[in-house]
């Protein structure tokens, strides 16, 4: 019989990374569920664009997705933890179960879904709350980056402009941006921190043409300016000649290695 | 040990080229052949000595080339260099002098005149014809110590190896230093700098030529069929 | 008797007038201008008349040089993709901003500029995109000054402004040519300075006021002077122009326009 639990936040709290070392620590089967939250006109979600679920398989690669195996929640192995992501972004009346949104037990029951434990950022005191603020506006916009490329020193230009405010007042920022010589980064910043985090993923893509795999750029913040974002990115993303400039050098190596016998 | 052999201001002559890899050969542990520059010039036919560049013979020492002043007249002239042309040329001898050298070198040899790079930089060692600033600049004896620092400093090398005067010396910056008072918006700062030890080096021309092991920084002067009594050691050097 | 030095204009108007104003305040009636008039800035054609009308004598900088032979420094000048695009929308937006007449004027522009035994140059005076850093070797930048015949060098091009003073300079060398023995000798350097102005327009320093400089000739004191003008005005007016609204967000924040190369003693081939 595996544990499920819900976890709850707003955007920014720390819901990943928290997940991320809790599933690290869990030594059994482990699989992962990211729900979508609900948006207003004041309050939006950020969507359901993947950065979390690409990220988190990356560092876990045994990691088991519930979208595409729903079986893997409803029936799930023993000692298997499930981690339930749902965005929120007003703290529960009470805690548990019973002070869950109305909708998101909705969808819970819909999938069969009985979560033993609930955590709130903000309600329960084993989270960490330095990152918790509380929203009373928030835009959200994205971009799928999805076989684009930066120029690597553009994409340090262009996000110290985004965090600093050059594009409005952004509260979050969150990307997985590919770079020409096959690594990729996660880019994060909260208001709450004093600078954004550039964690690279582990797999390291054969310098061979655009990378295949999840890219998306999302924003939160008041008066965002998204055709000069959109613009700037534009600038700094690599065109298939310059891509083939940056990636011809690194290729021969790649080849010298791989024809390379390695000694046993 | 490797050494290096160093010569320049060849000057289409290919009887003093063969003359000198014979001399080059009597010789032990010499690895590397630098040619720096001066391969042609207006006073004979090119061809033979360029061909033998291109393609060394079995016993050749193999050479790495760099072009020098006379090249850089013949490439400006043929249009390598933009709008420029041959203009010193012209001014120090004249169009007689611009016409025998384009007669000098044959079609085939430019393209590949054009190849050449500048310089080199190895170990720590700058070899160029002139300096980094220019490849007609004449380093010498008698130039401004400070120009000669500032020459090894743009290029950042312990070591400077020119042709472009075709004397053979070696210029040592054994010390000194300067102080540097810096007043900006946050203040006042300052600093004193020390003279780095570094060399500035002709390497000679023709039938004078230089022999260097980057080892122990130890150098020869050498001229065709002299027996080896010039030398210039540094450094305690390895057994 | 006190003269002004001001570099790096960069188009924008509100700042010139600020540092005119603050000079003209002074009674100080010779100023010297190290050039790159225009470039990223709003107001080309206003800078390069207000400049015009005052008769400042103005040397040519990297931009207006640009301005007038096109676009052809190596790829070395901008640290990305994204400063070389906004540099080179930038140039096109000036190129096509600036009138004939103006283009012809920048074209008149001497590289260099000597009253005496002062040198006036927008980079060095080997290239108008050579940059003289504060900590770069202090030898070499002795001879930059010296290798010109001159006592001050007043450069630009750096966008931050300082005094530099090179003194109780030496050199011992030992010669040794083929045959003859080692000689050895000292060579005492001379006192030179070296002056950055600065930027009027697009100030580096980490600040958004526009820096100049000031040369005493009777107490041969050199100071930096900063100047508040009207950003929101340059900022409003490059919203207006159509350049891209982050220039605007990046001048308002003490910010350049697009970074600089990293090795900045590099010079552009051509």
């Amino acid at each position: 019989m595996g544990h499920i639990w819900l976890i709850t936040g707003p955007p920014g709290c720390g819901k990943t990374n928290w997940i991320l070392n809790t599933l690290q620590n869990h030594s059994g089967p482990k699989a992962y569920l990211q729900l979508h939250g609900h948006s207003s006109n004041e309050l939006e979600q950020a969507g359901n664009v993947g950065i979390d679920r690409a990220w988190l398989k990356d560092q876990i690669p045994d990691l088991q997705h519930a979208e595409v195996n729903a079986e893997l929640v409803q029936e799930p192995q023993k000692d298997q933890l499930t981690l339930i992501e749902w965005p929120q972004f007003h703290p529960p009346k009470t805690v548990g179960i019973e002070g869950a949104d109305p909708s998101l037990l909705n969808t819970l029951s819909g999938m069969n879904l009985s979560p033993q434990r609930v955590l709130n950022f903000g309600c329960d005191a084993e989270l960490p709350d330095q990152d918790t603020l509380r929203f009373t506006r928030l835009e959200s916009w994205s971009l799928n980056l999805h076989g684009q490329v930066w120029d690597p020193n553009s994409l340090s230009s262009f996000w110290f402009e985004l965090v600093n405010g050059a594009y409005g007042d952004v509260y979050r920022a969150k990307a997985l941006m590919n770079l020409p010589d096959g690594r990729a980064f996660l880019c994060n910043w909260m208001v709450s921190q004093p600078s954004s985090q550039f964690l690279p993923l582990k797999n390291v893509l054969p310098p061979l043409g655009r990378p295949q795999r999840t890219s998306e750029l999302v924003v939160q913040g008041k008066a965002l300016n998204s055709p000069g974002i959109e613009s700037t990115i534009h600038d700094c993303l690599l065109s298939d000649e310059a891509l083939e400039l940056h990636q011809a050098p690194l290729r021969e190596q790649f080849n010298q290695q791989q024809s390379t016998p390695s000694l046993v | 040990m490797e050494r290096w052999a160093l010569i320049s201001g060849l000057h289409g002559d290919l009887d003093l080229y063969e003359q000198i890899q014979r001399d080059l050969s009597t010789q032990r542990g010499i690895e590397s052949l630098f040619v720096l520059g001066d391969l042609i010039s207006s006073e004979r036919n090119c061809d033979a000595l360029l061909s033998r560049l291109r393609k060394p013979k079995r016993n050749d020492l193999k050479p790495d080339c760099i072009y020098g002043w006379w090249e850089e007249q013949l490439l400006a002239e043929c249009g390598y260099r933009g709008e420029r042309n041959a203009e010193v040329l012209r001014l120090e001898r004249g169009e007689d002098a611009i016409q025998a050298l384009l007669t000098a070198v044959g079609p085939g040899h430019a393209e590949w005149l054009a190849s050449l790079q500048f310089g080199f930089i190895e170990l720590d060692c700058a070899l160029m014809h002139g300096s980094s600033a220019d490849v007609g600049d004449q380093l010498t004896p008698t130039r401004s110590p400070l120009i000669l620092l500032d020459r090894l400093t743009r290029l950042n090398v312990n070591r400077l190896f020119t042709a472009r005067c075709g004397e053979q010396f070696r210029i040592e910056l054994t010390g000194g230093s300067m102080a540097s008072r810096v007043q900006d918006l946050s203040g006042e700062h300052q600093q004193e700098h020390t003279v780095p030890k570094r060399s500035v080096i002709g390497i000679g021309k023709g039938a004078s030529y230089t022999i260097y092991t980057p080892a122990n920084d130890h150098l020869e002067f050498r001229t065709i069929g002299e027996r080896n009594t010039a030398t210039h050691a540094r450094g305690q050097g390895f057994a | 008797m006190k003269q002004a030095v001001i570099s790096c204009l960069h188009a924008n108007l509100a700042a010139v007038e600020a540092v005119l104003a603050d000079i003209d305040q002074q009674g100080i009636n010779t100023i010297t201008c190290l050039g790159d008039l225009v470039g990223y800035g709003p107001q080309p054609n206003e800078v390069v008349n207000l400049i015009r009308q005052r008769n400042i004598p103005t040397c040519q900088g990297c931009w207006d040089e640009d301005i007038i032979d096109g676009l052809n420094a190596c790829e070395c000048s901008y640290p990305s993709q994204l400063a070389e695009r906004r540099g080179h929308r930038a140039h096109h937006w000036t190129e096509q901003q600036l009138t004939e007449d103006n283009k012809a004027f920048l074209a008149t522009l001497p590289m260099t500029l000597r009253r005496n035994s002062h040198l006036f140059v927008h980079g060095s005076p080997n290239s108008q995109h050579e940059y003289l850093l504060p900590d770069m070797s202090a030898f070499a930048a002795l001879e930059r000054v010296d290798s010109a015949g001159a006592e001050i060098l007043f450069c630009g091009h750096t966008h931050q402004p300082y005094v530099r003073e090179l003194s109780e300079g030496s050199i011992q060398v030992k010669v040794q040519g083929n045959k003859e023995a080692p000689v050895e000798h000292e060579l005492k350097l001379p006192v030179r300075r070296i002056v950055n102005a600065g930027s009027v327009g697009e100030p580096r320093h980490g600040g958004t006021k526009a820096t100049y400089v000031i040369h005493d000739d009777n107490t041969q004191e050199i100071t930096i002077h900063e100047v508040e003008y009207d950003v929101a005005a340059t900022c409003q007016a490059i919203v207006n122009a159509g350049l891209p609204e982050v220039f605007a967000w990046r001048l308002s924040h003490g910010f350049e326009y697009a970074e600089r190369a990293d090795d900045a003693s590099h010079v552009c081939e051509r």
